[in-house]
């Protein structure tokens, strides 16, 4: 007799699973006989890295035309959301990235170091474009642009352009998911751009 | 109607603050006394021969580095330098302040180009947002860029900047500011650059391996 006072069908081992109400289906006990193969080792951390890069939410701030740009990044022909990054909040208290996505005036800093602060931890920024990473083309006589938006916000991810192409601000998005699960990343400029770069006559 | 017209009409409706009338240059305007400002737009607004009922554009000008005919060179204006620090300069800039008023008449289709000169010492001069209303922006940018002050403006603010902010950027004389309240508005060297020939020359800085855990298994094992 079972536990529960009804009787066993014919054939059932009562001896053997007298402590359970139901019986066990027969392709889960083929399973329990290989405990050994059904296990994945890893770290919290790890668990915890894959989770945050896996749905970076950014918050839905566009200052000028790089706001074009990420647009056209959130959108279907480059899809951010593959990334995990598509879901634009309107509250920095949901948003983990602020992709700081233009020309940042003095009148807007403080404004932007406001929602910075109101993110919750853990977040990250990502400056794009020349404006963002330092004052670009208002270095000289913007006497309203702050000559990077790292004077006021710490800042993970640089991506450089005027403005950036969608696939420039989507690698920025890897290299920051690289940072974030704690991996140097695998970028390396190519030898035909190192090249090209050699040409450029640079100011000391 | 031709210009020459409509500043004959002005003229004889302004008598001695007509000042002249201008046909050289890029653009033919008339130069009007600064008091008579809101006669001579209501004028033009009003009588039926002109019916310009749209001011089109309000613009500040500097006449620093200028002398009276327009002819002159540009003075040297003051930025950052190259490591992000702002320059100064002791120089006070001289010559007068003047507002550009661009006019369009709908019905009649036609326009007209007024300026009026002020001095420096006082910049101020009539408000036209009584006569169009459209002004009201226009003259709270031209105080906010250049500090020219609009008497009977109903609400002159700053248009672009924030209230706080120390003054007016256009100014030939304007120096930039280093701080704006706790935001840093002076930049910092870019100290290196990744791409030049003496990085790319450079052999690569291998970082140090973090040490290996006491458990992981060693060879040989």
């Amino acid at each position: 007799m079972s536990r529960n006072g009804t009787t066993p069908p014919e054939g059932y081992d009562v001896s053997r699973e007298n402590m359970l109400d139901f019986q066990i289906p027969e392709q889960f006990r083929t399973i329990n006989d290989q405990d050994d193969k059904n296990f994945i080792l890893t770290t919290v951390d790890e668990v915890f890295n894959w989770a945050k890069l896996s749905s970076i939410w950014p918050v839905t701030f566009g200052l000028a035309c790089c706001a074009i740009e990420m647009m056209a990044t959130s959108a279907t022909r480059y899809d951010m959301d593959r990334f995990g990054a598509g879901a634009f909040r309107a509250t920095p208290r949901q948003a983990d990235l602020m992709i700081v996505s233009g020309t940042v005036t003095g009148k807007m800093a403080t404004r932007l170091k406001l929602i910075y602060e109101q993110m919750p931890e853990p977040k990250w920024v990502i400056a794009m474009g020349s404006c963002a990473i330092g004052g670009g083309p208002y270095f000289k006589y913007g006497y309203h642009v702050v000559k990077g938006v790292d004077l006021m916000v710490p800042v993970d991810v640089y991506v450089p352009g005027c403005p950036p192409r969608p696939e420039v601000l989507l690698d920025g998005l890897m290299r920051l998911q690289d940072k974030i699960r704690g991996r140097e990343g695998k970028f390396k400029a190519p030898k035909w751009i190192q090249d090209y770069a050699k040409k450029i006559p640079y100011r000391k | 109607m031709e210009m020459k017209a409509i500043y004959d009409l002005l003229a004889e409706h302004l008598g001695a603050g007509a000042l002249g009338f201008m046909d050289e240059g890029i653009e033919a305007h008339a130069d009007i006394d600064p008091a008579r400002i809101v006669d001579a737009a209501t004028f033009l607004r009003d009588d039926e021969r002109l019916l310009f009922n749209q001011l089109m554009c309000l613009s500040g000008i500097d006449w620093d580095g200028y002398d009276e005919n327009g002819k002159g060179k540009s003075v040297a204006i003051l930025g950052y330098s190259d490591e992000g620090q702002p320059e100064t300069s002791d120089r006070v800039a001289e010559g007068d302040f003047g507002v550009a008023y661009h006019l369009y008449s709908h019905s009649l289709k036609h326009k007209f180009t007024l300026r009026v000169r002020v001095p420096r010492d006082v910049a101020k001069l009539p408000s036209v947002t009584g006569v169009w209303s459209t002004a009201g922006w226009h003259e709270r940018e031209a105080w906010d860029m250049l500090g020219i002050r609009f008497e009977g403006h109903p609400d002159l603010r700053r248009m672009l900047l924030d209230e706080d902010w120390e003054g007016h950027p256009l100014r030939k004389d304007y120096q930039m500011p280093a701080m704006y309240g706790i935001v840093p508005m002076d930049g910092k060297p870019l100290n290196k650059n990744p791409f030049s020939p003496d990085e790319i020359a450079k052999p690569p800085v291998r970082e140090e391996q973090p040490p290996a855990p006491d458990d992981a298994p060693t060879e040989g094992e």
